[in-house]
């Protein structure tokens, strides 16, 4: 008795003299907050919020890489959205290749993660080979595929087209339909479904079993409990790996520029042609933004370039957001 | 009658065993057939890294090198510059992991611990900053750089990392924020700075979370090809992704070598993976979430 008591007179006594501390800290506690904060907010106004103000500013310039940048108005956004044929390519490669990779990330990872979320011999095992492709994304990965998607018959992909009587395909390198090019770049991605199926893992995890006793007792079959409970509760996971998928997609870049140049390590050679692949057929918006401002030095064009790319990320975010929101539980987000 | 609705009983039950059973070998068939799809190009890869030239043009493909030509990863590292290129790239990543660990934990360590005014506003612009690819944001800073005149120096790619990284910061501060608060209090009681509860009370007991934030850090940094490609143009100073880029020898096909680079490049993820596969598998996905 006489411990419990003294142990609550020490807790009493404990927790008095931390509010005291807290009070007495308070505006302290501020100053070192923001000095622990700080390293971040340097970070953000050097790199990230000068930048921004300095790319909007730049977009209405004219502006090359020697000489300052000239005041223009609109000419750079009337000349991108209204009169450039590669920006309109690129942003339709750019809708194809979401679309299609963002379905490949959300229906493979969702199918494989609920395979997965059983438990069963050999599930770690499955687990480890179909997530580590997602730690290699970039050049190197690119760089095997190329080979892969190599136009001969020796090329992986044509030998198993090849089991399945198909004629062999020129994947990277095809001048009567280049846009094949961006086919292969979406195939690229049933390797990386990896990431979003551990995330969808862990989101299965987080539904209580008791649902699916009580619905099975109800009678409720496979597929109404995958509908009506995991589809539900899960939405708050889908939308987390819509968005990032989204996100990450229209970053597309070294992957698109290892495939344009067709492995022909020309990248840095030959110049525009080889950046945005044959007639343009493999531009993105990183690629063409790369290839405007860093390729050309045309920095006021590529401004307005980064300008538009960063509306449509915000705009897309923005409307899945709401999407998501219109069909309910978001709740804990 | 009861022993009639025990017999259906026991019928659905079996049928229940049935359609398990059924269904854990389809799972098998269809992971294995995944499974097998996906590491196929890797296979393909490594065997392909250590043919000669010939056997890598052969139709039918020939999976096993007659004979094994090892020489294909001494020529990448000597006749195409990939020791330099790897030297380049390790120090990089290494640079990245410990420094961006560091600053993006302290600032973490700021948002988790210390009420201030505009704390939620910062945490939720540092949020945003996740949203926007910052690519676009390249060219004031490309222009910055050149007028200090760091283009074709490290300086470009190991000076933003001092600042800590948003998604970093967000893994630790959910971490720190799950870590009771009675042992830094009590620290503070006992005189302790915040730079020292950060260093011997908070860090020490972050183990899954550092372990995850280093290995994230040192892979973006290997794969990173658009900070190299931007600011580093000279030769010596290429990292393995430019490498890769830039791999040729005039006319002639070295597709063998460039595989053997390419598989150098892949090996490095699957090594760290396997140092922190178990922290990688838990808290990722868990931290992602939340």
């Amino acid at each position: 008795m006489a411990i419990t008591e003294h142990a609550r007179d020490a807790v009493a006594l404990k927790a008095k003299r931390s509010k005291q501390t807290r009070k007495r800290f308070f505006g302290r506690e501020a100053v070192a907050g923001y000095l622990f904060i700080s390293p971040w907010i340097i970070g953000f106004l050097l790199f990230y919020l000068y930048p921004l103000l300095n790319t909007i500013y730049n977009s209405f310039t004219r502006y090359k890489l020697f000489g300052k940048p000239q005041w223009i108005g609109f000419q750079n956004y009337e000349q991108l959205l209204f009169h450039d044929p590669v920006f309109a390519a690129t942003c339709w490669h750019m809708l194809l290749y979401v679309t299609a990779s963002t379905v490949i990330y959300i229906v493979g990872g969702l199918a494989l993660a609920l395979l997965l979320s059983r438990a069963f011999p050999g599930n770690h095992f499955f687990r480890t080979v179909l997530y580590l492709p997602s730690l290699m994304v970039g050049v190197a990965i690119g760089s095997m595929f190329v080979q892969v998607f190599n136009a001969g018959e020796y090329g992986l992909f044509n030998t198993i087209l090849g089991l399945f009587g198909i004629a062999p395909v020129n994947w990277l390198n095809n001048y009567n339909n280049p846009e094949i090019g961006l086919v292969a770049l979406i195939f690229v991605n049933f390797w990386f479904v990896g990431g979003t199926m551990l995330i969808f893992i862990a989101g299965l995890k987080g539904i209580s079993q008791t649902y699916y006793e009580a619905a099975r007792i109800d009678g409720a079959g496979a597929w109404h409990r995958f509908r009506y409970i995991t589809l539900p509760l899960l939405t708050p996971v889908i939308l987390f790996n819509t968005i990032m998928t989204l996100i990450g997609h229209i970053q597309v870049f070294d992957t698109a520029l290892i495939f344009a140049g067709g492995g022909s390590g020309s990248v840095g050679v030959s110049g525009l042609g080889s950046v945005l692949g044959y007639h343009n057929s493999l531009s993105t918006f990183l690629t063409y933004l790369y290839q405007q401002a860093f390729v050309s030095r045309n920095y006021g064009y590529g401004s307005a370039l980064a300008v538009v790319i960063f509306l449509i990320t915000l705009v897309l975010t923005i409307v899945v957001l709401l999407i998501f929101r219109r069909s309910g539980n978001t709740d804990r987000w | 009658m009861s022993s009639q609705a025990e017999t259906t009983r026991h019928a659905l039950y079996q049928r229940g065993r049935t359609l398990q059973r059924l269904s854990i070998i389809l799972t098998y068939i269809i992971l294995v057939v995944v499974a097998f799809c996906i590491l196929l190009p890797f296979i393909w890869l490594l065997s392909a890294s250590l043919k000669n030239q010939t056997q890598y043009y052969a139709v039918p493909i020939q999976w096993i090198p007659q004979p094994f030509v090892w020489s294909n990863y001494v020529e990448a590292f000597t006749r195409y510059n990939f020791g330099r290129y790897v030297l380049n790239s390790v120090l990089l990543a290494i640079y990245a992991m410990v420094v961006n660990t560091l600053s993006s934990s302290l600032v973490a360590f700021g948002f988790a611990r210390f009420r201030f005014p505009g704390r939620t506003l910062w945490f939720i612009l540092m949020l945003s900053t996740l949203m926007l690819p910052s690519q676009v944001l390249t060219i004031p800073l490309y222009v910055i750089f050149r007028n200090l005149k760091w283009i074709d120096t490290f300086w470009p790619i190991i000076v933003p990392q001092l600042f800590g990284s948003a998604f970093n910061i967000f893994l630790f501060r959910q971490f720190f924020m799950e870590l009771p608060k009675e042992l830094d209090e009590a620290a503070r009681i006992d005189g302790c700075s915040n730079l020292r509860i950060w260093w011997n009370i908070i860090l020490p007991q972050s183990k899954p979370v550092i372990i995850v934030v280093a290995i994230f850090s040192f892979l973006a940094s290997w794969r990173d090809a658009w900070n190299p490609l931007i600011y580093l143009s000279s030769q010596n100073n290429r990292t393995i992704p430019l490498g890769l880029l830039y791999f040729t020898d005039g006319y002639t096909s070295v597709y063998p070598q460039m595989m053997a680079a390419t598989v150098i490049a892949l090996a490095v993820p699957v090594l760290l993976y396997a140092i922190g596969q178990r922290y990688i598998d838990s808290g990722v996905a868990i931290a992602e979430i939340k």
